[in-house]
């Protein structure tokens, strides 16, 4: 018969391993899933609050305008190649799958992927900005939902 | 001891505060557009109303001339135009550049005639702030700019450099206090807030 | 003429509420009884004020009132009568008279419902929603008037519902929503009360269960329309996206599962006392943040462009205003309460502790998730995104430990139990588990570890809730709320297993395909037959159609592809064949060039099972409230009302009461 002092300890003991425990994970699900935001200027010549560059291989986020007549598509297959740009240099964008809805050159985007060499992004999930209008945020919140594009295929996801 | 394990919900909710009350300032249509202080691009462009007249950034210098890019498609236009049309009652030379949504090109080839009605049906409805207006077909000098959407608007000195800009509407609040002051003789500084 | 009544009701409405939420609060301190009599006259003199103001803006909408510029903005002759009304919560303004229309409906409720509780307790939870009442109308009143003219000029048709909202799904989604959002306030109305009155003992908890109850169930109902809407409509068959709106409505669901379950311990055992209000506080403040952070644009400010930040800061206010009073007051009230019950380490008390710990840290993770973007930001760090792969990857580990402890949980004794005891009754879960277990990997190829692992153990609590509902039973009948509790654990497996075998299970594959050619997934032919144009009554469509076939089975598809002029909006209605062990699901991407389009077919097994999961909880929750022993308190409020009771007789009244619900 333990005492109740003693398991009042271990309570506690299995109370702040636990503990530890969960914040070890979820800091280590945080650092391996967050997207820092890249414009295309930015890929190329770092960022601009930081200077950093993104290395190659790192997953990311880049928004940016698809440039007129830059779209290049697969007649065989769903692969499609695009640049994308803001004011400064362009970056190759490839995606193999279905476009949003409202995907079209000269319009904006943004795209989740991974950077394979200097300037080109394989994206898993291409996001069109669902209007080019700036809205108040109650009327963009009445629109709540469009800009969810399936993520397919993402090896990242816990499940593989 | 007790009583400080009570504070803790409080203390986490009035830091949680804090991060809100700054996003919540931190308008994200300030982002600075890589243009400014920079000179007008170049362009040639026709007019919306009529392809024969062509327009250049030679038709923009000699004056402050605010710079406009819209569409009727947008909600946000709507709201801003009979503002911009008190501008222009001030003296203000506001110039339109016209962004088709292109969403519409998907069904059908977009019809300029379509557009033109619309645009004076609209412009007669809530007044027109524009001296002309350019149809940026292909969008390159929107591309040229920056611009990412619409409403859009940029701030040209007589030289042709862009001395201010504004992603989303220009309302009295953001008129008085980023674009009034640059103007040389403080046009629309009087304006009340009575529109609506 | 309509809506300016509308306004003026909406403006004496505010008045009312300031009375509200100051004369029947002094009244029960200082025990004035006319003070304290003023209370309920005055939330149902609300109800009804705010009744004839969201009539008003209805009738508005119904008859086409475009001289509203709210209706003018989101309505229009052609749309039919049901997405007109239903249009009166479509945007902003509206969706806020809504929230405060529920907001009175919640209080008239507990007015009408508390006849047999103190008149000061009463009249204390009364003042409370009423101060809530206030920011929400000064809100509405001074920053959104939903009843504002567009004279001199007005439109002569207006500008037409968003076409994402015009959608059976949307019409009673918000609603729902709201029903659970305000309905956490009576809890937290109830929970504040106590503390101001200083009664921290058992009575709030127990009268605060079926509102909770109530509150939970619709707000479970309003996830579940609303992660069934995203499914079909936003047509590439996802089904939850931890985007920070579907966030905001999730944190007060945690909290108020937790809540829950922590009032049944305070309830019945006297214990986590404290705790249960702070999860009362914790679930309606949630509620209030995520309204924040929904209408202030602060997060999904991608596309949304605060031009104003007023509205923002009128609600941020307000938040440290209700939020943060009522923490104070926690914290400087609730150290006087000392819960006496002891119970040992392995006891049902600690299960639901264990219970409602992973139920606030998923509620922690979740607020991280979507707060860490902003944080971020605003330290000077750059833009970033957190997206579904982190939450993924943390509720695939938290699942574990939470089901392991809702299966035993049901088993164990209050107070104190030997594991010994119900060791044997947690194998029965075992067989069907191991079956199903390997039917799944046999059957759907099934292969990844925490997949297999939420199958299995989904199947066993399915298996022991069961087990314990015939074993139980066979004593004495069951009262309905074990029932309603063993359905909702029911729904949580269902839930789980939906999950696990539809992320892995789900085959899509998407392909250029012209009229004529075929596609195979998963053993199903989809054969694209023709495409056609469409005129809809709003929108022009272009309609594809599909024949598919896997021997046994074959029916045709038809996914479409919707243009709103009015809006110049593209729209995706997916092509579905429901059922409950797999769904079928074609959406049309664009058009290549020929008569190419760019197509995605999915075999979706179980999909199903999330939203009935859902509807178990739905269901669990109404068999809770419909018990007996909340029916009777409300029957004896109607033998009691003919002869005015004095205050001695309510008191013997508590009592008996007290003795009926410890008889169950």
């Amino acid at each position: 018969m333990t005492t109740r002092r003693q398991k009042r300890l271990y309570a506690g003991l299995s109370l702040l391993v636990g503990l530890a425990v969960t914040v070890g994970l979820i800091l280590y699900a945080l650092s391996e899933n967050i997207d820092l935001f890249y414009t295309p200027s930015e890929i190329i010549h770092g960022k601009k609050e930081t200077g950093v560059k993104p290395t190659v291989g790192q997953r990311l986020r880049i928004g940016g305008m698809v440039v007129e007549g830059s779209v290049k598509r697969d007649p065989e297959s769903l692969m499609v190649e695009f640049e994308l740009q803001d004011t400064g240099p362009k970056v190759v964008v490839r995606y193999d799958g279905i476009l949003p809805d409202l995907f079209r050159e000269g319009q904006g985007i943004v795209a989740n992927g991974y950077l394979r060499e200097g300037n080109v992004i394989e994206a898993f999930e291409v996001l069109a900005k669902h209007d080019e209008e700036y809205m108040p945020p109650d009327l963009a919140e009445a629109m709540k939902g469009i800009k969810h594009v399936k993520p397919s295929e993402n090896p990242e996801l816990g499940y593989q | 001891m007790k009583n400080y394990k009570l504070l803790i919900p409080i203390v986490a909710f009035l830091l949680v505060s804090i991060f809100l009350y700054k996003g919540l300032y931190s308008d994200p249509t300030n982002i600075e557009n890589a243009n400014l202080a920079k000179p007008f691009p170049e362009f040639q462009l026709a007019d919306l109303m009529d392809e024969n007249r062509l327009y250049s950034k030679a038709d923009l210098l000699g004056e402050y001339t605010l710079i406009n890019v819209w569409g009727t498609w947008c909600v946000t236009c709507r709201v801003e135009l009979p503002f911009m049309t008190q501008l222009r009652q001030q003296g203000v030379k506001i110039v339109g550049v016209y962004y088709d949504n292109a969403a519409e090109a998907a069904f059908g080839e977009l019809d300029v005639r379509q557009t033109r009605r619309e645009v004076t049906e609209m412009l007669a409805q809530l007044g027109n702030p524009f001296q002309f207006n350019i149809y940026d077909e292909k969008r390159d000098l929107s591309l040229d700019l920056g611009v990412t959407g619409a409403p859009e608007s940029f701030l040209i000195d007589d030289k042709g450099t862009i001395i201010a800009h504004r992603r989303g509407a220009i309302d009295h609040r953001v008129w008085q206090n980023e674009f009034a002051p640059l103007l040389p003789n403080n046009h629309g500084s009087n304006l009340s807030e009575q529109q609506k | 003429m309509l809506p300016e009544i509308g306004h003026f009701s909406l403006l004496i409405s505010l008045v009312f509420s300031v009375c509200l939420a100051i004369f029947p609060l002094i009244g029960a301190q200082k025990k004035i009884v006319e003070f304290v009599a003023l209370a309920k006259p005055l939330v149902y003199a609300n109800f009804t004020l705010l009744s004839v103001a969201f009539f008003c803006l209805s009738w508005a909408f119904y008859h086409n009132d475009f001289s509203v510029t709210y209706v003018a903005m989101n309505s229009n002759s052609d749309l039919p009568w049901y997405y007109r009304l239903s249009a009166v919560w479509g945007a902003h303004e509206g969706s806020l008279l809504l929230w405060v229309w529920i907001l009175s409906l919640w209080t008239a409720g507990v007015a009408f419902f508390s006849s047999s509780l103190d008149d000061d307790d009463v009249a204390r939870v009364l003042a409370v929603m009423g101060f809530i009442a206030i920011g929400f109308l000064a809100f509405v009143i001074f920053t959104s008037n939903p009843f504002e003219r567009t004279f001199p000029m007005f439109p002569i048709d207006g500008r037409d519902l968003n076409p994402l909202l015009q959608d059976v799904g949307l019409i009673i989604h918000p609603p729902m929503l709201y029903m659970g959002y305000v309905g956490f306030s009576v809890a937290f109305a109830f929970a504040v009360a106590a503390l101001i009155g200083g009664k921290l003992d058992a009575t709030w908890a127990r009268w605060s269960r079926p509102w909770t109850l109530s509150a939970w169930g619709f707000l479970t109902a309003g996830i579940t329309l609303g992660s069934w809407w995203a499914y079909y409509e936003l047509g590439w068959g996802g089904w939850w996206f931890w985007d920070p709106v579907e966030n905001a409505s999730f944190m007060p669901w945690l909290a108020g599962t937790a809540l829950i379950h922590s009032l049944a311990v305070t309830e019945k055992r006297g214990a986590f006392k404290s705790w249960t209000v702070l999860l009362a506080i914790s679930a309606f403040s949630l509620s209030l943040l995520g309204t924040f952070l929904v209408r202030s644009g602060i997060l999904v400010s991608v596309h949304a462009f605060a031009s104003d930040p007023t509205r923002g800061l009128f609600i941020l206010v307000y938040l440290l205003i209700v939020i943060g009073g009522a923490l104070t007051l926690y914290a400087w009230r609730a150290d006087k309460v000392v819960s006496t019950h002891r119970y040992k380490l392995f006891s049902r008390e600690v299960l639901l502790f264990v219970n409602n710990v992973l139920l606030v840290a998923a509620l922690v993770v979740v607020l991280l998730g979507t707060l860490l973007p902003l944080v971020h930001k605003e330290i000077g760090l750059g833009s970033i995104s957190i997206g579904a792969p982190f939450f993924d990857s943390v509720s695939s580990i938290w699942f574990i430990p939470f089901i392991i402890a809702l299966s035993i949980g049901p088993f164990v004794r209050w107070k104190q139990d030997r594991f010994s005891r119900i060791k044997t009754k947690l194998f029965v879960g075992a067989v069907p588990a191991a079956i199903v277990a390997i039917t799944c990997y046999l059957m759907l190829q099934i292969n990844t570890f925490f997949s297999l692992l939420g199958v299995v153990l989904a199947t066993w609590l399915a298996a022991l809730v069961v087990y314990e509902l015939i074993t139980s039973g066979k004593k004495n009948p069951l009262p309905l709320s074990h029932w309603g509790m063993s359905l909702g654990h029911l729904g949580f497996a269902a839930l789980v297993i939906g999950i696990a075998i539809t992320k892995v299970a789900s085959v899509d594959k998407s392909v250029r395909i012209s009229p004529g050619q075929s596609v195979t997934v998963n053993n199903y032919e989809f054969k694209f037959t023709a495409v056609e144009q469409f005129e809809g009554p709003n929108y022009s469509a272009y309609h594809a159609l599909f024949d598919v076939s896997n021997g046994s089975d074959s029916f045709s598809l038809k996914a479409e592809k919707r243009y709103y002029k009015m809006h110049s909006n593209v729209m995706t209605e997916a092509g579905i064949d429901p059922g409950l062990w797999r769904d079928i699901y074609i959406s049309l991407g664009e058009q290549l060039d020929g008569d190419a389009w760019a197509v995605t077919a999915n075999v979706k097994p179980f999909v199903r099972w999330i939203w009935l999961g859902g509807v178990l909880m739905v269901l669990g929750s109404i068999m809770c409230i419909l018990d007996k022993r909340y029916r009777k308190i409300l029957s004896w409020r109607a033998q009691r009302q003919p002869s005015e009771a004095g205050p001695v007789e309510s008191v013997s009244a508590n009592k008996v009461i007290e003795q009926k619900v410890k008889f169950e």
